[in-house]
């Protein structure tokens, strides 16, 4: 049986195989081949792909390269949603390589936020870290954290080292032992046919009588259609990293092991594919 | 991104002099479909007259803070930093309902506006 620790490292180390296709309209001075890449689904697109913009830039002039930027099947694809959240929740259930086009103009404004620098993903990074432990200890942990510690945090997401990062991430993961868990879980539910971004509710990881509430609970709470009842057929997948956790994992150890290094549990519900 | 709403459509409340219960709403807000909310200057940027708003849930974060630029008739170049909890900056594309739902007190939301980094 995988030792608990193995699941973070697998977490961490998720990749998915990529291929990045430029869009047909980019002006070329020459064809330009696909760029394959194997993506962290820990991570987000504009951190990972500078190898990719090199590669097309070969084949551009400078006036026609303006900020990079992917769509998935003509969804723009948000470079502030962490990779694997962003394939699970639109390219589940299709053939590998993940096929990406890849824009060097026309920037859709109303879709996507602009990232400059890498310092902007840092900045949001650790807002995120930020907000999850607002929920998780009140800031108390985040709060009691020298600068250099979370620079750690970022550093250790920007250069892939998972020992680095998860060295400052353990006290996140604390909890004072008679509470049982963290005060409310950070988690958000994705919908892929939704007018709002994501659900995002205060919810506690152990109720008030001691009861450990579960994936499933979350689900019936805040998003009941995702679960089916017994006499009709699975209609919905809620996946996370890739996989669909048993619906009675306890929410606290899903919080622990699976959460994205923002300390998030970033959760798609997906349509079963109809064959 | 950019957003829809031009001009603000929330309605606009004055602040009580003491604190107490908001004043009546003016507008037709319906009460599930808009939420309290409590803007606070954060250092030397200016305090705005008005501080308590109602604004729809789907509102953004970003759109709150073009409002709030426009409302001080902030330069264009002027950056607005907008903070929950006094901890941590929400993403522009952020709606101001979840943040209330996770982060609010008293029934509205607080948040604190800097035009220089506060929290980092």
């Amino acid at each position: 049986m995988a030792d608990d620790k193995d699941v973070l490292r697998d977490v961490w180390f998720g990749r998915i195989p990529t291929c990045f296709t430029l869009y047909q309209d980019e002006i070329t001075e020459r064809e330009a081949e696909p760029f394959y890449l194997l993506l962290p689904r820990v991570s987000f697109l504009t951190l990972v792909t500078d190898k990719v913009k090199k590669h097309f830039l070969k084949v551009m002039k400078a006036e026609d390269v303006e900020e990079m930027w992917f769509d998935f099947e003509g969804t723009p694809l948000k470079w502030h949603y962490p990779i694997g959240l962003l394939f699970d929740l639109h390219a589940s259930n299709t053939a590998l390589p993940w096929s990406i086009t890849v824009h060097f103009k026309n920037f859709p404004e109303r879709d996507l936020l602009h990232c400059p620098s890498n310092s902007v993903i840092e900045a949001h990074f650790m807002s995120s870290i930020k907000e999850a432990d607002a929920l998780k200890h009140k800031s108390q942990v985040i709060n009691d954290m020298q600068k250099k510690d979370h620079k750690q945090l970022w550093m250790g997401l920007q250069n892939d080292k998972f020992d680095q990062f998860w060295a400052m991430n353990r006290k996140l993961m604390e909890y004072p032992t008679e509470e049982g868990g963290f005060r409310y879980i950070p988690f958000r539910i994705y919908l892929t046919m939704s007018d709002r971004p994501f659900i995002q509710k205060l919810f506690r990881p152990i109720s008030s009588d001691g009861y450990t509430h579960t994936l499933g609970d979350l689900l019936k709470e805040v998003y009941p259609v995702a679960i089916s009842r017994d006499d009709e057929s699975k209609r919905y997948q809620v996946v996370i990293h890739g996989i669909e956790p048993l619906l009675e994992t306890p929410l606290q150890w899903l919080s622990e092991h699976l959460s994205h290094p923002d300390n998030f549990l970033h959760i798609s519900v997906i349509p079963v594919p109809s064959d | 991104m950019s957003d829809n709403a031009e001009s603000p459509t929330e309605t606009q409340k004055d602040e009580p002099s003491t604190p107490q219960q908001p004043t009546e709403d003016l507008g037709t807000a319906d009460e599930k479909k808009k939420i309290d909310v409590l803007l606070k200057a954060v250092g030397d940027t200016p305090i705005m007259k008005t501080k308590k708003w109602s604004v729809e849930k789907g509102r953004t974060v970003q759109s709150l803070s073009q409002f709030i630029s426009r409302f001080l008739k902030m330069e264009a170049n002027e950056q607005l930093f907008i903070y929950v909890n006094q901890s941590f900056s929400p993403s522009p594309d952020q709606e101001v309902g979840v943040l209330f739902e996770c982060f609010g007190s008293d029934g509205k939301l607080v948040l604190h506006y800097c035009k220089s980094q506060a929290w980092g």
